[in-house]
């Protein structure tokens, strides 16, 4: 059954990944079920979402896009991420931690471990060093 | 330099690295623009006449934690402090180099800024774990302090069982509210100064032989 958006009315194939971040023409993130023979009855017939919903009696799905907090960040197994070349996001509180480093590539789950960072020894730095 | 010179010199530092007590290391922390650099060239050349590194409005401008050892801080009252002032590259949790772009950077500059800054991050991180006695931990009084990265890091550093003094900066700015970096951290001794032109440093150095002495 096809998608149509209760806010701007914009209607999207059964199954559309398009409305999973919210409407793309006007951002509102509740969709009404719609028969394909009730495509467009808005605008043939004049009729508002909400009347079209109240005749039909089909469930109106609610997208919840996710949302992306920065304390996610400390979630994460990598110590650093890059996004593009120049562009990093840092979870602080894993390189606090040591200096074994995993490193994600991209938003794919991509990760590159710098096996040499994990088996340097535990030797304290002597003060002079670097 | 003839070769004479050369290896007394050399002994002289070794035999100093031997018998030397070591002295507490107190790392400046705090994210990018608070205005650490400034500090620690202020502390730096109040005390030893040196300077520490250069400053910039472009955030990240320190990318490497610099040091400057054996500052010895004093007071009327005769109390003396000898620490090493480490001046780290400001911790943040995410690096672009378009920000730097807005700047005026070129792009291939921006970008190499930005994977400088990121191993800065790691770097001030791993001296924080290895190397630091105690901490000044220095904030931009006109920005909001209730930050992911202030709070995380403040976190870390209590996690470590580090002693903190936190510094208020830029007191001379018109928007300056340093109550509420106090509100914010009410647990650590908080100082309003402004590094720059040198307010209220002196509240500073008496605080900072009082905790890390």
């Amino acid at each position: 059954m096809a998608h149509k958006c209760t806010k701007c009315g914009r209607e999207f194939a059964d199954g559309s990944i398009k409305i999973l971040k919210g409407c793309p023409s006007c951002g509102g993130n509740k969709f009404l079920y719609i028969r394909n023979t009730d495509l467009h009855k808005d605008v043939l017939e004049e009729k508002s979402v909400e009347t079209i919903a109240a005749e039909t009696k089909e469930e109106i799905m609610e997208i919840k896009p996710e949302i992306h907090s920065e304390v996610d960040i400390y979630d994460r197994i990598e110590s650093i991420r890059v996004l593009n070349p120049g562009s990093y996001e840092l979870n602080i509180e894993k390189l606090a931690e040591s200096d074994e480093l995993v490193v994600r590539v991209g938003n794919e789950e991509q990760y590159i471990v710098d096996i040499l960072s994990m088996s340097k020894s535990k030797k304290k730095r002597k003060p002079n060093d670097k | 330099m003839n070769f004479f010179v050369r290896t007394r010199k050399k002994l002289s530092k070794i035999l100093k690295a031997f018998f030397r007590k070591r002295q507490s290391r107190i790392g400046i922390y705090g994210p990018p623009n608070a205005g650490k650099t400034t500090l620690s060239n202020r502390i730096v050349r109040d005390w030893t006449g040196d300077v520490v590194g250069p400053v910039s409005e472009i955030p990240h401008e320190t990318r490497r934690a610099r040091r400057k050892e054996g500052i010895v801080i004093s007071n009327s009252n005769g109390n003396t402090l000898t620490i090493d002032i480490v001046d780290t590259p400001g911790v943040t949790t995410k690096i672009d180099y378009k920000e730097f772009m807005e700047y005026g950077l070129e792009k291939e500059e921006a970008i190499k800024r930005a994977r400088e800054a990121t191993e800065g991050v790691a770097e001030a991180m791993h001296w924080l774990r290895e190397d630091i006695d105690g901490v000044i931990y220095m904030l931009d009084s006109t920005q909001d302090p209730f930050t992911q990265v202030n709070i995380m890091l403040v976190g870390i550093i209590e996690s470590r069982k580090l002693p903190v003094l936190i510094v208020a900066n830029k007191n001379d700015l018109p928007d300056a509210a340093p109550n509420r970096i106090r509100s914010a951290f009410p647990q650590h001794p908080v100082i309003s100064i402004s590094g720059l032109e040198g307010n209220n440093v002196e509240e500073l150095y008496e605080k900072m032989l009082d905790y890390f002495g």
